[in-house]
């Protein structure tokens, strides 16, 4: 099963790289870098793990520099499917070198999170990155020291070293060193984890800070979310620059062979007739498309309405269930609900919202709700306010739902899909896009109900228990005054009776 | 034994109470054995259950009751605070205590502590102010249809009496000419008082104790051949009873004189048909024969057939200005039916039309022998007053 989805590597042009990745930020200054870091090889361990059906067990660890100010060592191990000898040096060496062209849903979109910390920490330090990788049943563990050459963008192996797997480990282990800022990062670093641990209810997550703090976030569940699948893209989700990469790497020859075999959503049938629609010639070999026609094809793609909608079987949602556990075990709250909703289709790509609710417990009370908002299980922690999560949630009349604030209560957003509408460059946070903003609107408000239903029955049996209590308070003074008036033997009598009454 | 040394009538009162009041709250506990709701049917004791007997001339307590039950989230506090304040009673009367209304609060005033549904602890007075305390007693009286006199629940002594009687009160014989200076202060326990003879033919009860000490030093008892009775302001329920009893035993008139404003009005009314918050009490406590001796409006400004007791020039000098306060108690006094008489209506009105009122002292400032000599028997020979 493992080995079915190994990786595809290969390397794509630095043209490409700029127009799919020109919204690259998350280096901006010390504190933003180390978070950045953190938040990069951390997503690229998951990805390693649950993303191949594999229990991800990921230690992460911040240490100091012995002697720089400002500089900490960032380690990262996982136990997932670890990297083939051969690619580590250009996966981690070299810049643009990519296993995620193709669609599929997971966490780092760019797949150069990695290669910009090595290349961040090679710029600000100027030590070595260190890779530790085994891949599954592989006889041997691989160790690299690398470094970048940014001119030639090719890495430069430092240092190479080879030894038996005694142990049948599987699985990468990450050292980058890089100039940071612990003090102002800290509070972020250590959100980030925990709400990461939220949705990885399966994992089993130890930070150790370079404050020597240790955080364990224990696995609860034994059962991994299906991993994402690869999928053909949606003619409505493919714009110029796409399609002229896909037709420079399709082995289809006929411009009909091409749309049937690299799309999703587009038989034999409905070829035929789109191109009868917009005057194609079927059986023109679509590498000998000129750019003029290449330019036309792209704009029929995403106008014909006629394709099958966009499939949303290769998304991996969380799951109802596992958001319940993992908001259960984090914020111990003392209601808990969570719904997956159907997927909608945005720009020819599959959308599936999520939406949790946890109230009471160990949430502390608040002005405004606890927001947890994650793209592709990738929990985003800034610019929460313009976030279209929390325009909804300003939108949203509390008060029928039993809730006055300062309430103790938690909002879980997860929304994911092959293409997520980021707003602005940091991909922080999501855009008011209409069908999104619905999904989320309507995803909140189910849970919510949950919840006024939960608050209401509360309300009722406190309402019950405080009436009793109005009355069983004053039962020991009434039975010791009526004892004055009782006969000098009074026979004894259950109690159940009156008790029963009595609520 | 404590006994030895109380009176046997005494005793004899508080075996009968004990066991009336037992019987009562036996019904409660008998209730519980039985797995049932204990609950008390009590006589509602509203101004909406106050009804005015025109016949017979008395404020009686209506026939309407209310259930008292544990079960009620709003009658239980009163549930507890009842059997708390019946079993105090209850062991005070075993005891031969004489507990004043003020005792019974402080004896059954205590801290009850629980732990709520939440789990956290809750502390409670069993009452706070001595306003509960004596309102679950004046249930207890209506529940159980026994007075607080006859529970020997004692008051503080307000009324005072002088006049040729002798009565007993306990063991001992006391004769009321032989006071001195001083008074026999009237019992709360007015019912346990023989009347044994009496040398009178009429009871002058007056407001005012400064009065009464001035007639009585001045011998208008003796001189008139009455008994003179002080309620020194409100009067309480021993004096009423006792006022009540001279009436109805010794048919003896009853005068009122009280002050010239609606305060006073209402003392006499107190006395002649009973006062709403203890009608239940009326048909014992009230004197529907008493008069309204003055002072009177027309005592002041006279009327087209009588001439003023005091001249223009005293007027100035005596009378006060009404008070806002006055003319709203006024106000309200017009709207009680057994106010709603022709002679009562021209009384307050011309007060409200005047907006004066007067005090009895002004007629002793007028002169002691004027009041003693002049007023009162001129006003009790002409038939001068309200009925």
């Amino acid at each position: 099963m493992v080995a079915s989805s190994m990786e595809k590597f290969r390397s794509i042009s630095p043209a490409e790289f700029f127009y799919r990745n020109k919204e690259i930020a998350g280096f901006s200054n010390p504190a933003r870098a180390l978070y950045q870091s953190v938040r990069e090889l951390v997503e690229n361990a998951l990805d390693a793990t649950d993303g191949h059906g594999i229990l991800p067990d990921i230690e992460i660890s911040i240490d100091r520099h012995p002697e720089k100010p400002f500089v900490y060592r960032i380690t990262v191990k996982d136990n997932g499917i670890g990297i083939p000898a051969q690619y580590i040096p250009e996966a981690f060496g070299r810049v643009l070198f990519s296993s995620k062209y193709v669609l599929r849903q997971s966490r780092g979109l760019f797949g150069l999170g990695a290669k910009m910390v090595v290349l961040y920490g090679q710029i600000t330090v100027g030590e070595p990155a260190e890779i530790v990788s085994a891949t599954i049943g592989s006889k041997k563990v691989y160790m690299y020291r690398l470094a970048i050459d940014v001119k030639e963008n090719k890495p430069i192996i430092l240092h190479k070293a080879v030894w038996p797997n005694v142990s049948n480990w599987h699985g990468t282990i990450v050292s980058v060193t890089i100039e940071g800022d612990w003090g102002r990062s800290r509070q972020k670093i250590l959100d980030y984890i925990k709400r990461t641990a939220i949705v990885t209810p399966y994992a089993n997550i130890t930070f150790r800070t370079c404050d020597g703090e240790v955080l364990v976030y224990p696995r609860v569940v034994n059962t991994v979310p299906p991993p994402p699948r690869e999928s053909k893209p949606h003619p409505h989700g493919v714009d110029l620059e796409m399609l002229k990469a896909m037709i420079a790497d399709t082995t289809a020859d006929t411009l009909l062979k091409f749309l049937v075999t690299e799309f999703q959503g587009v038989g034999e049938v409905t070829a035929q007739r789109f191109v009868q629609q917009y005057g194609f010639d079927p059986d023109k070999n679509v590498k000998e498309l000129d750019s003029e026609e290449v330019e036309r094809l792209a704009k029929a793609l995403r106008e014909y309405t006629e394709f099958r909608k966009p499939r949303a079987d290769h998304l991996s949602p969380i799951g109802a269930e596992l958001i319940k556990v993992g908001l259960k075990q984090i914020l111990k709250p003392e209601f808990v609900e969570a719904v997956t909703r159907k997927p909608v289709v945005y720009e020819g790509h599959a959308l599936i919202v999520e939406v949790g609710i946890g109230y009471g417990g160990a949430i502390p009370v608040s002005d405004e709700p606890m927001l947890l908002r994650y793209a592709n299980k990738i929990p985003l922690l800034y610019d929460e306010k313009s976030d279209v999560t929390w325009k909804v949630i300003e939108d949203i009349d509390w008060s029928y739902y039993e809730i006055e604030f300062p309430a103790p209560l938690a909002i879980l957003v997860h929304v994911c899909g092959t293409k997520i509408p980021y707003k602005g460059v940091g991909k922080e946070s999501i855009a008011d896009v209409p069908v999104l903003e619905h999904e989320i609107r309507e995803g909140i408000r189910h849970v919510a109900r949950a919840l006024k239903l939960y608050l209401v029955h509360k309300q009722r049996e406190e309402e019950a228990m405080r009436k009793a209590y109005t009355v069983l308070k004053y039962i020991p003074e009434i039975a010791s005054a009526l004892s004055v008036f009782a006969p000098a033997n009074p026979e004894k009598v259950g109690c159940a009776g009156s008790r029963k009454q009595a609520l | 034994m404590s006994s030895m040394f109380t009176s046997k009538i005494d005793q004899k009162v508080r075996i009968a109470s004990a066991e009336k009041l037992g019987e009562k709250f036996a019904e409660l506990v008998k209730a519980v054995l039985n797995n049932e709701e204990p609950k008390m049917v009590i006589p509602k004791r509203t101004l909406s259950n106050t009804i005015y007997d025109v016949e017979r001339k008395l404020l009686l307590l209506g026939p309407e009751t209310f259930e008292r039950r544990l079960l009620d989230v709003r009658e239980a506090r009163k549930f507890m605070q009842t059997v708390l304040m019946a079993k105090i009673i209850y062991e005070a009367l075993m005891n031969n205590e004489y507990p004043t209304i003020r005792d019974l609060f402080y004896r059954g005033k205590h801290t009850i502590r629980y732990r709520t549904h939440k789990g956290t602890v809750v502390e409670e007075n069993t009452w706070d102010e001595q306003k509960e305390s004596d309102a679950v007693l004046r249930d207890i009286e209506v529940f159980v249809g026994l007075l607080r006199e006859d529970m020997l629940i004692l008051s503080k002594e307000k009324g005072k009496v002088v006049g040729d009687m002798r009565i007993r009160s306990g063991d001992d014989v006391i004769d009321l000419s032989r006071m001195g200076h001083g008074a026999y202060a009237i019992e709360p326990t007015p019912d346990l008082i023989d009347f044994l003879d009496v040398n009178a033919e009429m009871v002058l009860v007056v407001e005012k104790d400064a009065v009464f000490q001035q007639l009585h030093r001045a011998g208008f008892w003796k001189k008139y051949k009455a008994i003179l009775v002080t309620s020194a302001g409100q009067p309480d329920r021993a004096t009423r009873r006792f006022v009540r009893r001279l009436n109805e035993e010794l048919k003896l008139p009853v005068y009122i004189l009280t002050d010239a404003d609606p305060y006073g009005w209402y003392i006499y009314s107190v006395f002649k048909i009973g006062s709403i918050t203890l009608s239940y009490e009326s048909e014992r406590l009230a004197t529907p024969n008493a008069l309204f001796l003055g002072v009177s409006m027309t005592d002041i400004f006279g009327d087209k057939n009588k001439k003023p007791y005091l001249s223009e020039a005293e007027r100035r000098n005596f009378i006060i200005k009404a008070k806002k306060a006055d003319l709203k108690r006024a106000q309200e006094l017009l709207n009680y039916e057994w106010f709603k008489s022709e002679k009562w209506s021209r009384e307050i009105n011309i007060f409200l039309q005047k907006q004066s009122k007067l005090e009895i002292e002004a007629l002793t400032g007028k002169g002691l022998y004027f009041l003693m000599d002049t007023y009162i028997p001129t006003k009790i020979q002409t038939g001068d007053f309200i009925s």
